[in-house]
């Protein structure tokens, strides 16, 4: 049977197979990168019109295959889960010049839903999963068209579009309730067996190395980076400093986190107040970067506090994760640094920005040393004097030289946080003050519909901390010295939605965002613990795996229960009469005395009186009044009633 | 050793034994099962559901799972496509051993359902039928290979509907047997001479000459059709065996002596069907059995194939 070959389907159907086939691939041409996004769409739509009615040569199609991987390698090259999304959008593109049997165009569809899956390896947005929903009701739709041509059904008059269509949305309702189901119970696991291969080509985001000019594209990238829910009291804007990679090590050009210090122990912090409760749902970040509000105090299992109060976690977050914590600002942090630290906060590279250095010498000697740190502050405050004074901030900034910071001081004083943070640290350093660059995000958006607030990849920031005795580390901004209102969101331009003076579309966009968290907090952020945390309410707190699987087997037997009960709906006899008839006839054929096909009520009643006197003459009654309901003038609604009665509860 | 386990499964599935008509699919007979592409998506769905819990990709599980829903879904509906059908007649008009048999299958629902896509299949042989609330007749080809009465085979009622990914099957095992006459033998000698025909000139079948033709009425035989004196008129002529209609014929089992037993009953049903078409009055004279007495017709010449099909075999006979 395998052998025989494949009837070829008809053009209609074939179109309907590519339809499909095109709306699986589109999601995932969206998150290729854009050269190879386009041009496997505009290849796949050459082959395809090229092959409409006939195969292209094997020859020919070997040749687009080879070309099609050489263009993934030479865009994405590496091994990565990008490159093989491409590779598979590749496949999936040219696949159609050979598929024309009805078995083909099953295989396409089917290897086609692979494309969509594979799009949320990448993305998880509302476009991509509308556009994935979308793909799995087309290919629904040409299976059943396969099916159709398979049974021989004349498509267009028998069995026209919106009925199919309307068959295909019944199936889907149908599977729904197992389908979810099995979603909200089905056991997860705690870790995965295998790893996530990562992207081969990175998205920028909040990285442990920062060169100077290197942040703008993030900058100008408004998607939410997290979503920050506060239990109780609320920081003001200027304290809102979350809090990512601390970078001591400078080289010249590029400032790096110190490796060596990772492993050791939080230092010690006195905090001033009470500070904040707050839960963090953080945006998948394909590393293990966390961010907390400047200083984390309290942190939930599986993240981990280093020395510098940088935030990390065990496993990489290519998922929506959520993270509750607690913050609170710093009365003392890390008061007695060690020899070790200090050296390593004070440390610049030789033979790089010599004006720079000449400055902070300078200002030192001006200011003289104390004990009190007095002096530190001195000199602290006359730098940011000067930032005020005579810098300005623009994120239009040419490329950086050899002595970039010796240019931006002196010459061309125009930047961002990058150029501010990393040549406020430079100067201090040289006049003696242990400094460090912090990088996170500064400030966040409330959104009023939910009250909470929103952290975008645009509030990324990069500030200065300086270890001042008695105090320890204190944080200083010299970019808010020059655009507060870059640092705390507090003009209105900065809000999202917003063009211009026109301010109509910021409802929008919160109401939105807010259905984007619910979406967050339901579906993508949903793992083991989660699932856990859904169940207590029920009164079944940690559940094991195999309860779990009892559980969802339960469920999915009662979801399979209804489907059942749909097949016996349909197979019921609809007359209530004539259905306690034949219960009434089940009941005696246990017995052997059923009613043969060719007898009359009457005549069975007589048979059965014939063995059994007593049940035959209530039978024969019945058999009468029976025939009388069935074949003779209608019967009154009471006397009806009676019958079935009368008939569902006669035994033999 | 897969032939053999296939038997034992067929064996099993209901029903098990002929069973009367009309014979209502009720879920108790039908089967479900994936088909071949049907496999194939399950691999792939096992593969999707795999990678999504893996990698804790929930929007990925959501997918995987509305679709393993709706395929789920539409194993119950292929069930509901057959759940309910009845076939409520099969019947046929008899044909010689050796032709197709042409079974007429009446089925109709309990309910108003309309279903599509449902095939009918024995052996190699299938069609494909829909069923709405009126009904539906439809036509499957049997092959016939011996003469009598053939019992008719489990004929499976199957559908791949909504989405060909499972095949539900039931099976229809009618009680009945259909009627197959014997083949009338190929090269056959002429029909025996007319009884008390002896002062009548035998006639020569061939006549081009037109006092033998007549003009073509509605129920003449293809074969009495003169062609060649047809093309020379504007219509068409027929033989006509008029003079012939005088002798009237007896078809006697004795005429065949010599020959094997079943040869003996393929002649017979030959000359039946010669007589037939030469329009010619016959009687059937056959062992064991009453005569045949002399007719013509439809109705006589199916009497006389029916007793030559229901003869006794050769070892029945002695």
């Amino acid at each position: 049977m395998a052998d025989t070959p494949s009837p070829a389907m008809t053009p209609a159907t074939r179109t309907q197979v590519r339809l499909a086939a095109a709306a699986c691939l589109l999601p995932l041409l969206l998150q290729l990168p854009a050269t190879l996004g386009i041009g496997f769409g505009i290849g796949a739509l050459a082959v395809t019109a090229a092959a409409w009615r006939n195969p292209l040569p094997s020859v020919l199609r070997l040749l687009l295959g080879v070309c099609a991987l050489l263009a993934v390698a030479a865009v994405a090259p590496g091994i990565g889960r990008d490159t093989a999304c491409a590779v598979l959008a590749a496949m999936l593109a040219l696949k159609p010049v050979e598929t024309f049997s009805l078995r083909d165009g099953r295989s396409l569809v089917g290897f086609g839903l692979f494309a969509p899956f594979a799009t949320f390896l990448l993305d998880q947005g509302p476009l991509s999963l509308v556009l994935a929903l979308l793909a799995v009701l087309l290919a629904l739709l040409a299976l059943q068209r396969l099916a159709a041509e398979e049974g021989e059904i004349m498509a267009a008059a028998d069995h026209p579009h919106w009925l199919a269509a309307k068959g295909v949305l019944r199936l889907v309702a149908l599977g729904l309730p197992l389908a979810l189901s099995a979603f909200w119970l089905f056991p997860r696991l705690p870790t995965p067996l295998w790893g996530l291969p990562g992207r081969s080509i990175a998205t920028p985001g909040l990285s442990d190395t920062m060169t100077p000019g290197g942040m703008a594209d993030l900058l100008l990238d408004d998607s939410p980076a997290a979503r920050v829910q506060f239990f109780g009291a609320v920081p003001a804007p200027e304290q809102m400093y979350w809090r990512g990679p601390v970078l001591w090590d400078f080289d010249g050009s590029s400032w790096r986190q110190a490796r060596g210090l990772q492993a050791l122990p939080a230092a010690p912090m006195r905090p001033a107040g009470p500070g904040w409760e707050y839960r963090i749902d953080l945006e998948p970040t394909e590393d293990r970067q966390l961010i907390a509000l400047d200083l984390p105090t309290r942190l939930p299992d599986g993240a981990h506090l280093s020395i510098d109060y940088t935030t990390t976690t065990d496993a990489p977050q290519y998922n929506v994760s959520r993270w509750r914590m607690h913050s609170a600002p710093a009365a003392a942090f890390e008061p007695e640094l060690p020899q070790q630290l200090r050296q390593r906060a004070l440390a610049l590279p030789q033979g790089y920005n010599p004006r720079t250095l000449a400055l902070g010498r300078q200002w030192r000697r001006a200011a003289g040393h104390d004990a009190e740190g007095r002096a530190d502050a001195a000199i602290a405050a006359r730098a940011l004097g000067m930032i005020h004074d005579s810098f300005a901030y623009t994120l239009n900034v040419p490329l950086a030289s050899r002595n970039e910071i010796d240019d931006f001081l002196f010459d061309r004083r125009q930047g961002y946080c990058e150029h501010f943070s990393s040549a406020f640290v430079v100067l201090m350093r040289a006049a003696g003050i242990p400094a460090r660059v912090v990088t996170g995000y500064a400030g966040a958006y409330r959104n009023p519909i939910g009250g909470y607030w929103l952290v975008r990849r645009s509030d990324a920031h990069a500030w200065a901390e300086l270890w001042l005795p008695k105090r320890g580390w204190v944080r200083f901004d010299p970019t808010a010295a020059v655009a507060p209102e870059r640092v705390y969101d507090t003009i209105a331009d900065r809000q999202p939605g917003r063009i211009g003076g026109f301010d109509g579309l910021v409802s929008v966009f919160n109401a939105s965002d807010w259905l984007r968290r619910g979406w967050n907090d339901f579906v993508l952020g949903f793992n083991a613990q989660r699932q856990q945390d859904l169940l207590k309410p029920l009164g079944l707190g940690a559940l094991g795996a195999s309860a779990l699987v009892v559980l969802f087997a339960a469920i999915a037997a009662l979801a399979l229960g209804w489907m059942a009960w749909w097949i016996a709906r349909g197979e019921r006899q609809r007359d209530p009469l004539l259905r306690a008839w034949h219960a009434l006839d089940a009941r005696y054929r246990t017995l052997g005395r059923g009613r043969a096909q060719h007898e009359t009520a009457l005549a069975w009643a007589a048979r059965v009186a014939a063995d059994r006197p007593s049940a035959g003459r209530h039978l024969a009654e019945l058999g009468q009044r029976f025939s009388e309901a069935r074949y003779a003038s209608s019967l009154s609604r009471e006397r009806l009633r009676d019958l079935l009665r009368d008939l569902r509860q006669h035994r033999p | 050793m897969l032939a053999a386990l296939r038997r034992r499964t067929q064996a099993w599935m209901r029903p098990r034994a002929p069973e009367p008509l009309p014979a209502q699919m009720t879920r108790n007979r039908i089967y479900v099962l994936p088909t071949a592409s049907g496999l194939f998506f399950g691999l792939l769905l096992g593969t999707m559901l795999l990678g999504a819990l893996n990698f804790n990709n929930n929007p990925a599980l959501l997918l995987a799972l509305l679709l393993a829903g709706a395929v789920q879904a539409s194993l119950i509906a292929a069930h509901l496509q057959l759940s309910g059908l009845r076939v409520n007649a099969i019947a046929a008009e008899p044909v010689a051993a050796g032709e197709e048999l042409r079974l007429r299958i009446a089925l109709d629902a309990v309910d108003a359902r309309v279903r599509r896509g449902l095939r009918i299949a024995h052996a190699g042989n299938c069609t494909h039928a829909r069923v709405d609330a009126h009904g539906a007749t439809i036509e499957l080809r049997l092959p016939t290979t011996r003469r009598g009465l053939l019992p008719l085979p489990r004929l499976q009622l199957s559908t791949v509907q909504p989405l060909g990914l499972a095949r539900a099957w039931a099976y229809v095992w009618p009680a009945q047997a259909l009627l197959v006459y014997p083949a009338p033998e190929t090269q056959a000698p002429p029909l025996p001479v007319p009884i008390g025909g002896q002062g009548h000139p035998q006639v020569t079948r061939a006549g081009e000459d037109p006092h033998h033709l007549r003009g073509y009425r509605p129920g003449d035989a293809p074969r009495s059709v003169a062609w060649k004196a047809s093309a020379r008129h504007d219509n068409l002529l027929v033989r006509d065996y008029e003079q012939q209609r005088s002798g009237e014929l007896l078809l006697d089992w004795q005429h065949t002596s010599g020959l094997p037993h079943e040869q003996r009953i393929r002649r017979l049903a030959r000359w039946v069907d010669d007589a037939e078409r030469d329009g010619r009055r016959y009687a059937l004279q056959l062992p064991a059995h009453p005569l045949i007495a002399t007719g013509q017709g439809e109705q006589h010449r199916h009497r006389c194939l029916r007793a030559l099909a229901l003869l006794p075999g050769e070892a029945g006979h002695g």
